[in-house]
């Protein structure tokens, strides 16, 4: 039997049979393309690429398995009904026969998607694990402006801004932080839970612009989902630190805009109360009304802040980072300035442990506190000054927090260009090129790192600060004087061995015969054959090897090019300095 | 309301007993029909339930079916019957209780209430009694004779009698007499139990309830069954059931209204309907549950995935380098010039992000394309075909192939030792003499030299004129004659070089007297004597382009590569003869080359190499190199093995003995394969190319037939770049290499 021709009534087989073309799914599931499009992006499923493109390379193909796996869902048929009831609607608006619609449109048929998260993500890890974009478009949601008449609803914004809120709140309050970065696109933060690195964006608290060349349903599409998954993840994280979801807040500070604080608040004070119970008898925890909760938390106590880092250093199940980043600014107190971003301050300094404050309503201490030691201000110049505290750029918090030490403040200073700001993201070593500033930083890690800077009350923080100082300069001399020293000698080899060459070279030319090449050291030449020998095992590979090799060659290249390229441009401008 | 409810109970118990009591007779019956008669009396009270269960199955099914079955019955008899009894007992017991409680209220005659003395006796005892009697006899009741035998006459008829009524016998019951109402208040405030007793007025006697009756009593007036132990919502075991049994209980049609639906219920349907479109009724609000719940419970039971298909993960957005930093340091950031350079590319290569410097964090915008980025993260999630890629995560280093150290396999040559100049043009071809005292060499300024190896004298020159494709030294020792191809003839010449004897054997040999003109031959090949050069002349028909003395040194072959069946001449010096050979060639020939050892020919023609046994006269073997065009080979001193080169810079190695394909290709040169030897007596081997370059290989052959030969590059010897190099030559005892430039030069290479 030829290889083309197949009977009748045997069925496809190979590609042809396990993959569909889109429409050829739209069509099958008898649905529209955008429920389609809906209904891919809340089952997860994706096209899939064909060894073999049976009806073209210019089309998008899914697997049988997966469209089927759409068939079945009950979402599709929920949509089904959901059209009908519009249609149902639709006619009696326009037959005047309002009641009728209203009642109709009172009885929609409704659907959640809690089921497909279980579905998609079957264990709690799975769903850390895909929660990247999940947390940037949720924070990118919650900065978009809220305004009637546009193609986001508010209440989407609304529940975007607090499911960010609670997701920060169980990050600062676990010490969850690892990495914090200031782009230009936005802040990147990245956290480790149960193992999972979840990296995110958060835009600047700057309002962003509704741009015309994006579509909005898929947009909605993707965050519905999102916000589904989010609020069932930040369930999971607060049942697991014993504390209700979802919060209730103290209404003022709500209303001051402080959310992320009154939710650091109520958490701290939940699992307080956790403990508590736990020790006297059980008590219904439903039955805590709001004003209860107020009344037991006034909101000018200063302390309850700190009893949230108290609290959390009975947790005994804190790993070695966890409690690094936890003390990082154990001893340290801000206060914010009235033009720095409140938000991503307040979540990153209590994050490291640190308490903070800020000029406004609802602010836990004032800024007359003398216990201040640090000042985050954003202004070219600060006229009143308290002498016991130092006066920085909001940048210290985020290169100290990457570092994981207390940097030095003098470069941060009120109106000074502070220094670069590096990525935590990169690993230098890999890239071949380590900024200037991430060596100064590496040599003041070393430099705590020998000497752990004791812990000391506030007025001493400048005297600690110059001795870790004094001894960054004693570490840098000593390596300056072992380069030299490494210099020196191998000079002084360069010179023995040319000496050598000279005494050894010398061979007698006669006639014709002509020494080309003499070689009399023999380390000289060994080297010499080392370094053609890649080249003549490179010959010996198989063809695929040869390819990877090259491949990996070039890439080598290519990365070493950039290098160059950016430590020209350093030479330029020292160059262009002097 | 409280006598009501006793009532009813009373009642319903009353039923009971009354069929219960028709049981028992019905089943002595059954037995006498029965052959199993004594049986069933051997195993006395129990198994007359036993017998009641029969019945009811006999009352199903007919008497034969019975006879069959009956073995089984007596095997699962005690657990039915034990089950039965218990049953039984308790509704036996709950029988004489009610009697009890309701004695005297109920009117019934078949009720009796128990006597003073019973009632006194502590309840389990009665209990006990109770049932005995109940099994000695069915009708217990019958024992304790009712006192009062008046019936449903009202007691307000004998108010001012003396008697109360007539007991069996029909005498009259006198009035008790009557304690006044202080008595009976001091009494009762002594008699803590006081309240529980009561004037039965029927019989005009005191009754006292027990503890256990009360609480009966209780249950009852809370609507619970009279007995805690008592389920009433035991699982129900519809005995009439004939499904399967062959028999309806009625055979009558299903009626009609039975598929019609209820007028009178839609219509009042339609009016809850309207009442609720209206507003009228309203519902209350379903109770809300908690919108989010612990969805992941406990993660240990789930499994890895659910699906069948493989789930690939979205790969993760790129994490920002150093130049994304609002404030990065001033290398990061393109100059200008840089920047107006981007406009030149290509749109796909132009960096879709150009670092910019902010001085401080108050001055940073909004990013513009923040939520299009997010949209097209969007599309990539749900419209990107994904495919599991493996990142290969190696070290190039494992790549390389286990190769030993080439310090280890000296000596090779290494380094330029001597240039022999005098040539004006590129030098074609060179040989070295057997002894490894001369080279001779051929150049396309129209000269054959010869040169002393050691001190790099021109010993001899002879102008030959026209291009010169092949020289090539007499294998013998003894004989330091030189072939030379020149164009369309090739030139046997005498050097000189050997002793007085030797030159004299020589001469013998080149001399000749007339030209031959054999018939057929002569077409193709003409011997002529060289006056001029003092020497042979063998004219061909058309240009030579190699030649290749077999290993006596007596056979010449010559390749001319135009002619169908001509294209190889074998000439033989000492007939002073020419012969084609006896095969057919597929392509042109390329080069050839003896075996040398055996008496075994090769013939490479541009796609394969064809390996001929001379003897024989017949096709060994047929090499493919599956390569596009073969320019050389040459044969390994042992014979079983041969590398070929080809002009796409490839270099074959074929071992014979193996297969027919090469054991391994070697991808060295950049340019065209110019020409590859074997040293004879040293592992090595070269090849020299038009890229300029010779390679010195390590290519060790092992007697062992087991294992594969050793093949290890070693060294490249540049030449002038941009020259190539045209042949190379091994000295025959030194691991020495000369090679032949196109810059006019031969250069010797030493260890």
């Amino acid at each position: 039997m030829p290889k083309h021709y197949r009977p009748a009534g045997k069925k496809k087989e190979g590609n042809a049979a396990k993959y569909v073309t889109r429409s050829q799914a739209v069509k099958g599931l008898q649905v529209t393309l955008p429920l389609f499009r809906k209904m891919c992006i809340w089952k997860g499923i994706f096209p899939r690429d064909p060894k073999k493109k049976i009806k073209g390379n210019h089309q998008t193909y899914y697997h049988t398995k997966d469209i089927s796996f759409l068939h079945h869902d009950p979402l599709v048929d929920i949509h089904r009904d959901i059209r009908a009831q519009d249609k149902k609607i639709k006619k009696a608006y326009s037959k005047k026969n309002k009641p009728r619609a209203v009642r109709l449109e009172e009885h929609k048929p409704t659907y959640n998607l809690d089921r497909l998260i279980i579905e998609r993500y079957p264990r709690f890890i799975d769903a850390l694990g895909d929660l990247d974009d999940c947390l940037t478009m949720v924070h990118l949601f919650a900065a978009l402006p809220t305004l009637q008449n546009e193609k986001v609803e508010v209440k989407h914004i609304h529940s975007c801004r607090r499911l960010s809120h609670e997701w920060q709140a169980y990050i600062s309050r676990t010490h969850k932080l690892r990495k914090t970065f200031i782009s230009v696109k936005g802040i990147y933060y990245q956290a480790d839970v149960d193992g999972q690195k979840i990296t995110w964006i958060a835009p600047h608290s700057i309002q962003q612009v509704l741009t015309e060349d994006v579509d909005f349903n898929v947009m909605l599409t993707f965050l519905e989902y999102y916000e589904t998954l989010l609020a069932f993840v930040n369930f999971k994280l607060y049942h697991s630190i014993n504390v209700k979801y979802p919060p209730m807040l103290d209404p003022r500070l709500e209303a001051l805009a402080a959310d992320l604080y009154a939710l650091s608040r109520y958490i701290a004070s939940r699992s307080k109360e956790q403990d508590n119970h736990e020790l006297a008898s059980q008590v219904d925890e439903s039955q805590l009304t709001l004003a209860q909760l107020q009344h037991q938390l006034a909101p000018s106590e200063p302390g309850a802040l700190m009893h949230l880092i108290e609290e959390a250093e009975t947790v005994d199940e804190a790993d070695e980072e966890t409690k690094e980043c936890r003390s990082l600014f154990k001893d340290t107190k801000f206060f914010l300035g009235r033009e720095v971003p409140r938000e991503p301050l307040l979540f990153v300094i209590t994050a490291f442990g640190g308490t903070i404050s800020w000029e406004g309503d609802g602010a836990p201490f004032e800024e007359s506190d003398p216990s201040i030691t640090h000042q985050i201000v954003d202004r070219p110049t600060q006229n009143h000054m308290f002498l016991s505290r130092a006066y920085i750029q909001p940048q210290w918090v985020f290169d100290s927090v990457n570092a994981r030490i207390i940097l030095p403040t003098e470069d941060y200073v009120v109106g000074r260009v502070p220094p670069p700001h590096l990525s935590p993201f990169v690993d230098n070593e890999a890239e071949g090129y380590i900024p200037d500033y991430a060596q100064k930083i590496k040599q003041l890690q070393d430099a705590a790192r020998i000497m752990p800077v004791p812990e000391v009350g506030n007025e001493h923080q400048d005297n600690t600060q110059n001795i870790v100082l004094d001894g960054v300069a004693d570490r840098i001399e000593a390596n300056k004087a072992a380069e030299m020293k490494k210099k020196m000698s191998a000079g002084q080899k360069q010179f023995h061995d040319e000496l050598k060459m000279e005494v050894e070279g010398v061979s007698p030319a006669t006639g014709t015969i002509k020494n080309v090449k003499v070689t009399t050291d023999p380390d000289e030449s060994d080297k010499e054959q080392i370094s053609e020998h890649p080249d003549m095992s490179e010959m010996t590979m198989s063809r695929r090897k040869r390819g990877l090799y090259e491949s990996i060659r070039i890439n080598k290249e290519r990365k070493k090019a950039k290098v160059d390229v950016i430590e020209s441009r350093k030479r330029n401008i020292k160059e262009s300095q002097k | 309301m409280e006598l009501k409810v006793s009532k009813k109970a009373t009642m319903a118990t009353t039923k009971k007993k009354n069929s219960k009591k028709e049981k028992p007779e019905n089943t002595k019956e059954i037995p006498k029909n029965t052959e199993e008669k004594k049986n069933t009396k051997k195993e006395g009270k129990d198994n007359k339930n036993l017998q009641k269960n029969k019945k009811e199955k006999k009352i199903r099914s007919s008497l034969q079916k019975i006879k069959l079955r009956d073995v089984e019955e007596e095997e699962k008899a005690p657990k039915n019957s034990k089950e039965y009894t218990e049953g039984g007992d308790s509704e036996h017991t709950s029988g004489d209780e009610v009697h009890v409680n309701a004695g005297g209220v109920s009117s019934n005659g078949t009720i009796v209430a128990r006597a003073g003395s019973d009632a006194n006796t502590s309840a389990n005892d009665d209990e006990d009694n109770s049932y005995h009697s109940a099994e000695e006899s069915d009708s217990s009741e019958d024992e304790v004779a009712p006192r009062n035998t008046v019936g449903e006459v009202p007691l307000e008829f004998y108010r001012d009698e003396e008697h109360i009524g007539y007991d069996v016998t029909g005498k009259k019951i006198k009035k008790k007499e009557r304690k006044d109402q202080l008595e009976r208040f001091l009494s009762s405030v002594d008699d803590k139990k006081s309240w529980r007793r009561f004037v039965d007025e029927y019989n005009d006697e005191e009754v006292e309830l027990t503890k256990d009756e009360i609480k009966m009593i209780r249950r009852i007036m809370k609507g619970k069954t009279p007995h805690a132990e008592a389920d009433p919502y035991a699982p129900y075991v519809d005995w009439f059931d004939w499904e399967g049994k062959g028999h309806p209980l009625s055979n009558a049609p299903e009626p009609k209204r039975r598929f019609i639906p209820s007028k009178s219920e839609a219509k009042k349907i339609s009016k809850y309907v309207r009442a609720i479109r209206e507003g009228r009724i309203t519902f209350d609000k379903p109770k809300e549950k908690p919108r989010f719940y612990l969805l992941w419970g406990d993660d240990s039971s789930s499994s890895e995935k659910t699906r069948g298909l493989s789930y690939i993960p979205p790969p993760k957005a790129k994490l920002p380098g150093h130049e994304e930093a609002y404030n990065p340091s001033l290398e990061f950031i393109p100059t200008q010039e840089e920047i107006n350079s981007y406009q030149l590319m290509y749109e796909e290569d132009r960096p879709k992000f150009i670092p910019t410097r902010y001085t401080s964090l108050r001055s940073v915008p909004a990013y513009d394309n923040f939520l299009r980025e997010r949209f097209a993260r969007c599309l990539d999630l749900y419209l990107c075909p994904r495919v599991r890629k493996k990142r290969l995560n190696i070290d190039p280093e494992s790549l390389k192939t286990k190769l030993p150290e080439p310090k280890d396999l000296k000596p090779y040559p290494t380094t330029c030792y001597i240039e022999y100049k005098g040539h004006t043009d590129a030098v074609v071809t060179i040989s070295t003499e057997s002894s490894g005292q001369w080279i001779a060499s051929g150049s396309t300024d129209g000269t054959v030299r010869v040169w002393e190896v050691a001190t790099g004298r021109c010993v001899r020159v002879w102008e030959v004129g026209s291009d010169i494709r092949h020289v090539a030294w007499n294998p013998l020792p003894h004989q330091p004659i030189l072939a030379v191809s020149v164009d369309q003839d090739v030139l046997i010449l005498d050097t000189g070089l050997g002793s007085e004897e030797q030159q004299g054997k020589i001469r013998d040999l080149l001399r000749m007297e007339k030209p031959t003109a054999e018939s057929g031959e002569a077409a193709i090949v003409s011997w002529l004597p060289d006056d001029k050069l003092g020497g042979l002349r063998l004219k061909h028909f058309k240009s030579v382009t190699s030649i290749e003395w077999h290993r006596r040194g007596d056979y010449l072959s010559a390749v001319i590569p135009a002619g169908e069946s001509r294209a190889i001449m074998i000439h033989q010096l000492s007939k002073k003869g020419s012969q084609r050979i006896p095969f057919k060639l597929h392509g042109l020939p390329v080069s050839t080359a003896f075996h040398p050892s055996r008496s075994i020919f090769f013939i490479s023609t541009k796609k394969n190499v064809r390996v001929y046994d001379l003897l024989k006269e017949k096709l060994i073997k047929r090499l493919d190199t599956n390569l596009r065009e073969v320019s050389c080979i040459a044969v390994h001193p042992g014979g079983d093995n041969m590398i070929v080169g080809t002009r796409e810079g490839k270099l074959c190695w074929f071992d014979m003995d193996l297969s027919s394909t090469p054991y391994k290709v070697l991808k060295a040169h950049s340019k065209d394969i110019t020409n590859v030897a074997f040293h004879r007596s040293y592992p090595l081997f070269a090849s020299c190319s038009e890229d300029g370059k010779a390679y010195v290989f390590h290519g060790m052959v092992y007697s062992d037939l087991n294992k594969n030969p050793l093949i290890v590059p070693l060294r490249i010897l540049q030449e002038q770049k941009g020259k190539g190099v045209l042949d190379c030559k091994f000295h025959p005892r030194q691991p020495w290499l000369f090679t032949a430039g196109s810059d006019s030069v031969i250069k010797l290479y030493c260890h």
